[in-house]
């Protein structure tokens, strides 16, 4: 297990390196263009994501991708923090997620499960940007 | 006078037999959500396509090893505890205790073995990531078998029968290492247990109709089954946790039953994450025969929180009037005891900050009564499981 958390440090590092300072402003459009998925916009960023499988089921793994852009100014994205929880019950998965730097703004990450029905929000955190996207899971 | 009776007695008996509830129950009339509700209880048996962490999922010479091996006495240096002392094939796979009694008498209850495979976290607590891994944890306990996994493995290296089965199940001799003959030992464990899989039940048959449309054999089923499933996935919110074909979504809660034991607490799922992550036979290791890494994620990532202490697995309802007493620490005899608890559990246990999972549903001794009959509805009509046979000598 130290050796997990080894790998997530380093992890965090790596995305920090890799992120830092890399995603220029473009004067209004995104500077990147964000592949199709329930798209998310903040201020700053706009964000594309998809979760394999598609359809989320109560109680079974999946995967989820994200791809970032922004949308003015340099997004300095110190960490990126992709998670969900339950807002009516106010907890959160049983699981962290592992987030994995795809390069160009891309993510992929595992470790997602909702482990009941009901409402499931989405939190996407990157750098200081914020972003949450509601699904309900039946 | 006495004929008189005698046919007032038929008239009524052949009264009561076309009112029997079977003959007589009529399909509440379910809305479009609380029927997907319904259907999404099955169907039974449930798809399954083996355990990818273990070579010997399956395979028929590793179930044949895992089912000696779990009737064999030997597995326990005292040759007084085998694993069918807990897991009686006759009682559901568990023992009727309310707490399970190997060498002495342990702190929770022997839970049913019987659709075991589709689990993904083993043990009330989560302790094993694998069947494999929880099969072999009994062995090494004091209080339960009271052995070694040196011991064990010396007794499959050095009997003949076990190690030539050991050899046709996993394509080579028992290794020297006995960390790693006892993964075997597991994985063939695991292989028998994966076959445990029960037969339909009347709520099985009931889904099924309702799926079909198939009135007639809709009214099979009971009314009084009817109301309780009608609570169990909408007032009560059973279903929140007791999910899929299966009842259950695999994950653990605390449901306001006490944690407290002789000389302390129970820590449940907090203490399980740290057994998992302790065990050199995890899924994270060096055993695990899933070479793509995806089964290893749950372990990888699962969290320790401070809400895990208490919380235990949320257990499969399949079968559930046959595995009485109920709970992780067994402290309720009956199905009614435990519809009893759910209608007056206390908030103040609970320490929900938003909405709580769990609360009083206050139900009428009517309401209970139909929840108790849509749970004995759950158990199985007939085994699904062949005979045993004795097996011929491997060669």
């Amino acid at each position: 297990m130290e050796e997990r958390r080894d790998a997530v440090r380093r992890l965090r590092g790596a995305v920090a390196g890799a992120l830092a300072g890399c995603m220029p402003l473009a004067g209004g459009a995104l500077a990147c263009e964000l592949p199709p998925g329930v798209r998310l916009e903040s201020e700053r960023v706009a964000v594309s994501f998809r979760t394999t499988p598609e359809k989320i089921a109560v109680g079974r793994p999946f995967t989820l991708d994200l791809a970032a852009c922004p949308k003015r100014g340099v997004l300095v994205l110190e960490r990126v923090r992709l998670d969900a929880h339950m807002p009516e019950h106010r907890h959160g998965m049983n699981y962290r997620t592992r987030v994995v730097p795809l390069g160009d703004g891309r993510f992929h990450s595992e470790g997602w499960l909702f482990h009941m029905p009901g409402r499931w929000e989405f939190v996407f955190e990157l750098g200081s940007e914020r972003l949450t996207h509601s699904v309900r899971i039946e | 006078m006495r004929r008189r009776l005698a046919a007032l007695l038929l008239g009524a008996a052949a009264a009561a037999h076309t009112q029997a509830p079977d003959a007589q129950a009529q399909r509440l009339d379910f809305s479009p959500t609380e029927v997907r509700a319904i259907l999404s209880h099955g169907p039974w048996p449930a798809p399954w396509a083996g355990d990818p962490t273990n070579r010997g999922s399956g395979n028929a010479q590793a179930i044949a090893l895992g089912e000696l091996l779990f009737f064999d006495p030997r597995l326990s240096p005292s040759r007084k505890v085998l694993c069918a002392t807990c897991h009686v094939p006759y009682r559901a796979w568990q023992d009727a205790r309310a707490r399970a009694v190997g060498l002495v008498e342990v702190d929770r209850n022997t839970p049913s073995l019987l659709d075991v495979r589709y689990q993904r976290w083993f043990g009330w607590d989560g302790a094993g990531d694998s069947l494999w891994a929880q099969s072999v944890r009994p062995i090494s306990d004091a209080r339960e078998m009271g052995g070694s996994r040196a011991e064990a493995a010396a007794l499959v290296r050095g009997d003949a029968e076990l190690a030539c089965r050991y050899e046709k199940a996993f394509g080579a001799p028992p290794p020297a290492s006995d960390e790693a003959v006892l993964a075997g030992i597991g994985k063939a464990l695991a292989a028998f247990l994966e076959t445990l899989v029960s037969g339909r039940s009347p709520f099985d048959e009931f889904r099924d109709a309702l799926a079909a449309n198939d009135v007639a054999a809709m009214k099979k089923y009971p009314e009084a089954a009817q109301r309780g499933l009608r609570i169990f996935i909408g007032r009560g919110n059973c279903n929140a946790c007791h999910f899929g074909p299966n009842f259950t979504n695999g994950e653990f809660h605390d449901t306001g039953v006490p944690f407290f034991i002789k000389g302390g607490v129970d820590e449940g799922r907090y203490g399980g994450i740290g057994k998992l992550e302790r065990n050199p036979l995890n899924l994270l290791g060096a055993y695990n025969d899933d070479r793509s890494g995806a089964s290893a994620v749950k372990t990888r990532q699962v969290a320790l929180e401070h809400r895990n202490f208490g919380e235990f697995k949320v257990p499969t309802l399949r079968n559930v009037a046959l595995t009485a007493p109920y709970m992780h620490n067994g402290s309720l005899a009956t199905l009614a005891d435990v519809v009893r608890h759910y209608s007056e559990v206390s908030p103040d246990r609970l320490h929900s900050d938003g909405i709580p999972l769990v609360k009083a549903l206050h139900l009428s001794a009517a309401e209970s009564a139909d929840l108790v009959a849509f749970l004995e509805t759950l158990s199985e009509s007939a085994s699904a499981l062949a005979p045993r046979r004795p097996y011929a000598r491997c060669r």
